[in-house]
């Protein structure tokens, strides 16, 4: 007597049986087989790499979104982001208290102005930008961009220039120049400041428009102490949505608007609508294909075995068995192809995420634009391989609902009559 | 032992209404080695797939042994034919995926039967169906007539009550007919294993020790032999 013979309830003894029974008839038609197997495995990789792809692309997006000049959140007066004018400004202290917030590490406060610069007989129209310089040294680097001269380490005084109006321009560290601009409520502003060091911000646009200074120097020039046109939150970690609902109730927004990436850069967050919708239509006609293929198969199988399944109902083999083989069959076919799928994809995204391709054309334009880099490492996020394995699996099932209700319905005379 | 009592059987899709048997009382008792014969379209597939619980009469009762099968649910029905009847059909309806060996377990595995008892009945009926030679082959690896047999010793692995087999020799040629009635017959004589079976076979008939004749759907003579 084995263990099972005492335990009657558990029938593993069948199970085997029914599962020798299915894998064999896999074997019956061999053609069929490989069509169905390989129709899932092109489909597992396909959209595994696809969705790694579109993933890795929002991933690295938002990854560059928070060590971006934008960061995650900022606060303005409100009215500023569709109004920039410096008399849209508050005074830090008004918001102070926000870095109280739990998320919040630190508040980096901005003047976002402009100005005419000219150099001798040359001007140019630039954005006159007034930073926290140690912070934005620690946030994005900045000191490392500077590509010639030096970051205001040991001074506050003095203009990093983008290097693209270094060149427009023709000039030369130690150089000064002139600015020209409206300040604060109406009053005139101008002044002469020397260039400490020129600075690459990766993008042309940036660079040829681009002036640095110290905050409290922009403060000073266009004469408005205390006040600031911007304030970007330090988050500590990444969970945005949530903290920028969190400061929204905090902050009285009569005065002032909360602002995330998305709503500031809405051109970019279209971009990611429309290739997120594209993907979503493209995995859809995909998985309709591989549903109707799969289908057929079932349809085919079922017709086919219908015969045989009468027998093994017509000498005693229970319908809920029956239904198991002929599940089976499909079931194992489903998860060797997703199996394979999964095996060849994963060198596939893995090579690109070590080599992440290069963006071109409007991505490419409208990412750099805002100082992104251009590129797309795949995503690793075991989670997209698992969801596509699991829609695949899913749509397995659900075709095979056309046999549980043939084999349920099944006259084993009816069907045995050839 | 099989009561058959008062048993119609009218098919009728709405256009077209076939009487195919029209009161059938009918006693086969445990041993009987029982033909049932008659024209085409007489009515003997329709009685057996009654008896074997494949069918449902329209009015009467079938019973077998102690249960009524017409009062039988759908699963139920299946479970007993399961643990109560044998089946042979005329084109051996093996499953095509297993040997030899496997088509005749298969129903004790279902019967969750150890594999000690699963083995030894297996080996003992295919010795006794002379294919003890042949327990690897797949069905389409042997002829009609072992193929047939392995059929009987499929029927027999479940400890059936009896064997119902509608025509189990007219796909066979006449050495293979001789040679499956022969061992029917034997078995019948030792284990004393109740076949029920229609023909239209004389040679078949001539060995039949009851010879039941229906036609139109009534029993027209019963003749033991
Ligand atoms: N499912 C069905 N629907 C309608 N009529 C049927 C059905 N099954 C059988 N019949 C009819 O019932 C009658 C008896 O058929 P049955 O198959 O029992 O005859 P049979 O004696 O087995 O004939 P054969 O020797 O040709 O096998 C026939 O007239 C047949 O056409
Ligand atoms: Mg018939």
């Amino acid at each position: 007597m084995s263990f099972w013979d005492k335990q009657p309830y558990i029938t593993f003894v069948p199970f085997v049986m029914l599962f020798k029974l299915a894998w064999r008839n896999i074997f019956r038609n061999k053609r069929r087989s490989i069509i169905t197997v390989s129709s899932i495995i092109f489909a597992v990789i396909f959209a595994v790499f696809m969705r790694s792809l579109q993933y890795g692309a929002y991933g690295n997006m938002l990854k560059n979104i928070v060590s971006s000049y934008l960061g995650y959140i900022q606060v303005h007066k409100q009215g500023f982001w569709t109004e920039k004018t410096l008399d849209n400004s508050f005074s830090p202290e008004d918001i102070t208290y926000l870095l109280d917030h739990e998320n919040i590490g630190y508040l980096s406060y901005r003047i976002e102005g402009f100005a005419l610069a000219s150099k001798d007989d040359n001007s140019k129209p630039v954005a006159l930008l007034g930073l926290d310089v140690q912070q934005e040294k620690n946030r994005l680097g900045l000191d490392k961009k500077v590509v010639q001269g030096e970051y205001f380490t040991n001074r506050k005084t003095g203009i990093l220039v983008g290097i693209g109006l270094r060149d427009i321009m023709s000039l030369r560290l130690g150089d000064s120049i002139i600015f020209l601009s409206q300040g604060y409520q109406g009053s005139m502003a101008s002044g002469s400041y020397p260039i400490i060091g020129f600075i690459d911000l990766k993008t042309p646009e940036l660079n040829k428009r681009t002036v640095i200074m110290d905050l409290a120097q922009a403060q000073e020039f266009f004469a408005m102490p205390n006040m600031v046109t911007t304030a970007v939150l330090g988050l500590k970690n990444d969970n945005w949505e949530e903290t920028q609902q969190e400061v929204i109730a905090r902050v009285d927004t009569n005065q002032l608007e909360v602002l995330n990436w998305n709503e500031m850069l809405p051109e970019l967050q279209q971009l990611i609508a429309v290739d997120k919708a594209g993907g979503l239509f493209v995995l859809f006609i995909l998985y309709s294909i591989i549903t109707f293929s799969l289908f057929g198969t079932v349809l085919m199988l079922t017709e086919e075995r219908s015969f045989e399944y009468g027998v093994l109902i017509a000498v005693g083999m229970a319908k809920n068995k029956v239904i198991i083989v002929a599940i089976l069959e499909t079931i194992l076919m489903a998860i060797t192809g997703i199996i394979a799928g999964l095996a060849f994809a994963f060198p596939v995204v893995l090579y690109f995420n070590i080599y992440p391709i290069n963006l071109s054309g409007q991505m490419q334009e409208v990412v750099e634009k805002y100082g992104f880099e251009a590129l797309i490492p795949t995503s690793l996020d075991p989670s997209i391989a698992l969801s596509h394995a699991g829609i695949i699996f899913f749509i397995v099932l659900v075709v095979n609902m056309y046999t549980i209700v043939k084999i349920k319905r099944l006259e084993p005379i009816k069907a045995m009559r050839r | 032992m099989i009561k058959v009592t008062h048993v119609t059987k009218t098919y009728d899709d709405g256009k077209v209404r076939v009487e195919a048997l029209r009161g059938i009382n009918v006693e086969i008792k445990n041993g009987e080695f029982t033909a049932i014969v008659g024209p085409s379209g007489s009515g003997k597939t329709t009685l057996l797939n009654i008896i074997g619980g494949l069918d449902t009469p329209t009015e009467g009762n079938v019973i077998i042994g102690e249960t009524n099968i017409a009062q039988l649910s759908e699963n139920q029905l299946i479970d007993f034919r399961l643990n109560h009847i044998g089946f042979v059909f005329q084109s051996y309806n093996l499953i095509p995926v297993l040997t030899a060996k496997e088509n005749v377990e298969f129903l004790m595995l279902l019967q969750n039967k150890s594999e000690a008892e699963r083995d030894e009945r297996t080996t003992k009926l295919l010795k006794a169906v002379g294919l003890e030679d042949q327990i690897n082959k797949k069905p389409n690896e042997m002829s009609g007539g072992q193929q047939q047999r392995v059929a009987v010793a499929r029927a027999l692995a479940s400890k059936p009550d009896f064997i119902l087999a509608d025509e189990p020799t007219a796909n066979l040629d006449s050495a293979s007919t001789a040679n499956l009635l022969d061992i029917m017959y034997r078995l019948n004589q030792e284990e004393n294993m109740t076949f029920v079976f229609s023909t239209h076979d004389q040679r078949v008939i001539d060995r039949a020790k009851r010879v039941i004749t229906v036609e139109d759907g009534k029993i027209l003579s019963d003749i033991y032999t």
